[in-house]
């Protein structure tokens, strides 16, 4: 039963991005069952009664608003809300036992682990709702917060994360992010072009829809109207080491110095092509950098623009694909966390574990001048029609573990991944065909929180705030 | 008087190592203790880890037992897989995680044993999607099958069936098995209170609710490696 | 002075375990066999070790086989731990010692741990089970203890030690598997480990964390319970055995990953981890002066080479200098060791 797409139905926030600069997160508590539930009639009302509205993915016109508003909701808020026994056991496992209890499955362990996250995510029996406010100015934040809220009586707020994009789309490791999302034919979206990838089938985010994988469909939690256009979302907050990727970043520039085979990582001359003139030292930090992701920090793909980062400024930055022998190493994290056409160990799934990642930088930007001890880092959004499908299977087999290729089997990916610096390693493909094996990466970033959540069609949310005990 | 046994020393000696008193108490003390000492099922398949010698060469082990118990549901059953080699085949190469796979009937049952790389839901997802036909076909002659077929529109209740029907694997060693039972009961693990000398009993109460298991997560002669790389050292391509 | 001290009261704590302990005798493994033989690396070998025995050129091996026991009687048939003691002959005065034994893991992870252990593991009056005690036993489906053997005096610490088990998860499985361990029919039929983590480095300056084995090519065999225990047979086994043929061991090295117990000696690593054969050791006779080749020789866990280190388990690094002390006490034969960071300090 493929539903038919009606765009009016959708929370705005999943097939397209809004770009605004700013975007709070209001982590929230069931307090009462019965005003909880009118607070969900209430913001699909469209009618304006003093709470921000949810914001649909119809088609804005020529006026955008000042703010956005979504919602997304846990098991333990379904719960809490009383939806049925019957309905909720249509839930999928993993969301049913929340992120908190997949920690080793998706690498939070160590300083990542779930007991160390900060209030209220290591409660994640309390955490019901996050809400999503997008803005342009912190102001309108507040405002629509404390509309939210207003008195609590329906909702408590356990706690707020504040994103802040600091320079566009840049984000605090440097690099330039948000170029590729996936596609979709029945969604017109005119931030995104031609991308050398298929158009995505709108059942990689949306449930009741043809999916990546011939004839299967994913299970629509019942009643239809609760599962049908929803989606599922990995809400995660990602700390980020910058100085401990920049001091990295030297030392493996150093390393490579003093390699016997510098000349090939960096032909004589060849610095001149890397970031307008830097010294060769300095050149080999970037090109480690753009190694290790997969693009330089100006967002051009290794696999298009191998020996450097000087092209003219209008190129697609995302046309291209991983095909023969791509100069884009196998284990850089783009290409572990997308491997587009390329050749992977399990065939079938290219294509299939396709996520579409929203989210903004939160913390201040960094600035090695004067580089401070604050926490900054990524709130990451990483949204499909089926967590264990798409962001589990993606983050256990393809990010950690290395197991779409031989040659990174073993080893995780070099920016996100649960690396430990005793055995961590990353393989720099050189010319000739050898390699450099880079090792000691460390841990670069660390998980602080997150939660999954189940992102409700607008229908949905009626439901949920029409059901009676 | 010390080193001599009495006569009845040498009795109770002779009785507790007769086979046959051994069954008959046993009959009685184990669904006694199993009440007494209530231990939970524990669920099958390896552990989840974060190490990549964990994450590669694992092992399957499914118990499904037949609906139709005679010959002819066995032989059923063996069609079902002679049949459909090809799609056996296109999906061992295409998922490209799976070092092995053994069907087997035992009995009235129908068991499939593999040696696999990954994680357990990628490994059932990834070949519902090439083979899910052959799965329908299989579980179909099954008791319960018939509630998750087909499985391409059933992946998750799949998913969460294969589960079910994998053996649970007896620790490599001993006394992590009153780690797992902790676990399951979710409890600390222990500081005080167990007594070493009940480990055996421990295992048996655990085999009585898990009476079909695999001994240990098997026993490889070169561990450590995907097929992937397996292939690829050997020069046959991936 | 407080790392000696610290080791005067390991041995004094290891000795305290046998109340008929002689002076002049090793604390544990008393009882012991001297043997030598050749080592031939693997053409694998160098690739993981730079040290001179992997490089692939034979190298002479002096080995002492024991009984775990700290008492002077001889009981070769009694369930007890064995050990295997070797010293790779590198040519100059160097040497390496590698010191394994048929337990795969220890009793504790660090010093306190283990004087705690030390104490609780004392031996207490033989204990022989009622026959109602049996019964009873039976109907909680415990099994039966094992009866005293003929001529056992104490119950050689068994209750002791399972009253701490009891109490400290770390040391449950050493307890449970040293309670069945049994006696081999031979020194030469038996697995040995070295239960501590060292480090391994190559010709790229790669470390990798790993753990060694010793694997008997006759393969295992332990002797039957039912019948009654010899006290004296395993040495004369081993020399009519090496008068027929020699007796061949792999050393079996496990490579760790990042959250293995690199640095803990009480948990085992699990068999999926990459197993590499590093080399194959031929013994082919008793050592013609058991004196000095078995009972003086001083073997020394830290006494390593430039290629191998020690990993950080505290018990490890303990044994260094209890070892010294232990053999300074029995007037055992020094020898220096060969300098630089390969040892531990």
């Amino acid at each position: 039963m493929s539903a038919v797409f009606n765009a009016a139905d959708l929370q705005g926030n999943i097939v397209r991005g809004y770009r605004k600069p700013r975007a709070r997160y209001l982590i929230l508590e069931v307090t009462n069952r019965e005003w909880a539930r009118r607070w969900l009639t209430d913001i699909t009302s469209g009618r304006d009664n003093g709470l921000p509205q949810i914001t649909s993915e119809a088609p804005w016109g020529d006026t955008k608003p000042d703010s956005c508003f979504n919602i997304g909701l846990t098991y333990q808020g379904l719960r809490a809300l009383g939806a049925p026994a019957a309905s909720l056991a249509t839930f999928p496992t993993e969301f049913i036992e929340g992120m908190n209890a997949r920690a080793v499955k998706l690498g939070d362990t160590g300083a990542s682990a779930a007991e160390l996250w900060p209030f209220p995510f290591n409660h994640p029996q309390r955490v019901h709702l996050i809400a999503t406010i997008y803005a342009d100015a912190p102001a309108e934040l507040d405002r629509i917060q404390n509309l939210a809220i207003g008195d609590g009586r329906a909702l408590t707020l356990l706690g707020t994360r504040d994103g802040a994009g600091f320079n566009g789309d840049y984000v605090h490791f440097g690099y330039l992010d948000n170029l590729t999302q996936p596609r979709f034919a029945e969604v017109h979206d005119p931030d995104r072009y031609a991308d050398g990838q298929p158009m995505a089938p709108l059942g990689t985010v949306l449930l009741g829809y043809p999916t990546n994988f011939e004839g299967l469909l994913f299970r629509v939690p019942q009643p239809e109207r609760l599962g049908l256009n929803g989606s599922f979302n990995a809400f995660r907050m990602l700390q980020q080491d910058v100085a401990g990727f920049e001091a990295y970043l030297d030392r493996a520039a150093d390393d490579l110095m003093a390699h016997p085979k510098l000349d090939e990582v960096l032909p004589p001359g060849a610095e001149a092509k890397i970031g307008g003139g830097l010294s060769r030292p300095a050149a080999l930090r970037e090109l480690v950098a753009a190694h290790l992701c997969g693009r330089w920090r100006n967002g051009l793909p290794l696999a298009l623009y191998p020996d450097g980062d000087q092209v003219p400024s209008d190129v697609n930055m995302t046309n291209f694909d991983y095909v023969g022998a791509s100069r884009c190493p196998v284990g850089a994290h783009i290409r572990r966390c997308n491997p587009r056409g390329g050749q992977i160990v399990q065939r079938v799934a290219n294509n299939s574990r396709r996520l579409i990642r929203r989210g903004l930088p939160y913390g201040p930007a960094y600035n090695p001048a004067h580089p401070d001890g604050q926490e900054r880092g990524l709130l990451g959004n990483f949204i499909g029609a089926n967590l264990g499908a798409q962001f589990e299977a993606m983050a256990c087999d393809w990010l950690n573990l290395g197991l779409q290729d031989p040659r990174v089997t073993g080893s995780n990916d070099p920016l996100l991944g649960a690396n430990d610096p005793l055995t961590s390693w990353f393989d720099l493909p050189l010319r000739s065909g050898g390699s450099i094996r880079l090792r000691g990466l460390p841990r670069f970033v660390t998980t602080r929180g997150g939660a999954y959540t189940f992102l409700p069609s607008l229908p949905a949310i009626r439901h949920l705030g029409a059901l009676t005990d | 008087m010390a080193d001599e046994p009495s006569w009845f020393e040498r009795w109770v000696d002779e009785l507790l190592n007769n086979d046959r008193f051994q069954r008959l108490a046993a009959k009685i003390l184990v669904p006694y203790w199993a009440w007494r000492t209530a231990v939970k099922p524990q669920p099958g398949g390896p552990h989840f880890s974060m190490q990549p010698g964990d994450n590669v060469m694992r092992m399957m082990n499914l118990v499904m037992p037949l609906k139709d118990k005679s010959p002819v549901g066995r032989a059923k059953a063996a069609l079902a897989i002679a049949q459909n080699k090809d799609e056996i085949y296109a999906g061992l190469d295409n998922v490209g995680t799976v070092h092995f796979a053994r069907f087997v009937i035992v009995a009235d049952n129908i068991c499939m044993f593999s040696v696999y790389d990954g994680d357990f839901t990628n490994y059932i997802r990834d070949f519902i999607a090439t083979i899910g036909s052959v799965f329908d076909a299989v579980v179909g002659l099954v008791e319960g099958g018939d509630a998750v077929i087909p499985s391409e529109r059933n992946i998750e209740a799949f998913i969460d069936w294969v589960h079910a029907h994998d053996l649970y694997q007896v620790p490599d060693l001993a006394t992590d098995l009153l780690r797992d039972q902790e676990a399951v009961n979710g409890a600390q693990p222990c500081t005080a209170g167990n007594d070493l000398r009940l480990l055996p009993r421990a295992l048996i109460l655990q085999l009585h609710v898990n009476s079909n298991v695999s001994l240990g997560s098997g026993y490889r002669a070169y561990p450590g490696y995907s097929v992937a790389q397996v292939r690829q050292q050997l020069g046959i391509g991936w | 002075m407080s790392q000696s001290s610290e080791a005067k009261q390991l041995v004094d704590a290891v000795i305290s375990d046998f109340p008929d302990h002689a002076a002049g005798t090793r604390p544990v493994h008393t009882i012991g066999v001297g043997v030598k033989g050749t080592f031939v690396a693997s053409d694998v070998a160098r690739n993981y070790c730079i040290a001179k025995h992997f490089q692939g050129e034979p190298v002479t091996a002096t080995v002492r086989f024991s009984n775990g026991s700290g008492s002077p009687v001889q009981h070769d048939g009694w369930s007890d731990v064995r050990g295997m003691a070797t010293r790779f002959h590198l040519g100059d005065q160097e040497a390496t010692d590698l010191i394994a034994m048929t337990l795969g893991e220890f009793f504790s992870a660090d010093v306190a741990a283990f004087l705690a252990f030390t104490k609780a593991a004392q031996p207490g009056p033989v204990e022989r089970q009622s026959p109602w005690q049996k019964i009873w036993d039976m109907l909680q489906l415990k099994p039966p203890l094992p009866g005293p053997m003929p001529g056992q005096s104490n119950d050689l610490g068994a209750a002791g030690m399972l009253k701490y088990a009891n109490r400290h998860a770390a040391a449950q499985l050493a307890v449970f598997q040293a309670g069945m361990i049994g006696a081999p029919v031979s020194y030469a039929r038996a697995s040995y480990h070295a239960v501590h983590s060292f480090v391994v480095i190559d010709a790229f300056g790669v470390r990798r964390h790993v753990r060694f084995s010793w694997q008997p090519v006759a393969g295992v065999r332990t002797t039957d319970p039912a019948i009654p225990p010899r006290d004296d047979y395993l040495r004369q086994e081993l020399e009519q055995r090496l008068e027929r043929w020699p007796a061949r061991f792999m050393l079996m090295m496990t490579i760790g990953e990042a959250g293995d117990a690199f640095d803990d000696p009480t948990r085992p690593w699990p068999d999926k981890r990459i197993r590499v054969v590093m080399g194959t050791l031929t013994l082919q006779r008793l050592a013609p002066d058991q004196t000095a080749d078995c009972e003086q020789l001083s073997f020394n866990p830290c006494r390593l080479t430039a290629g191998i280190e020690v990993s950080n388990d505290p018990i490890l690094r303990a044994r260094r200098d209890a070892y010294e002390v232990s053999r300074q006490m029995r007037g055992g034969s020094g020898c220096p060791f060969s300098g630089g960071s390969a040892n531990g300090r």
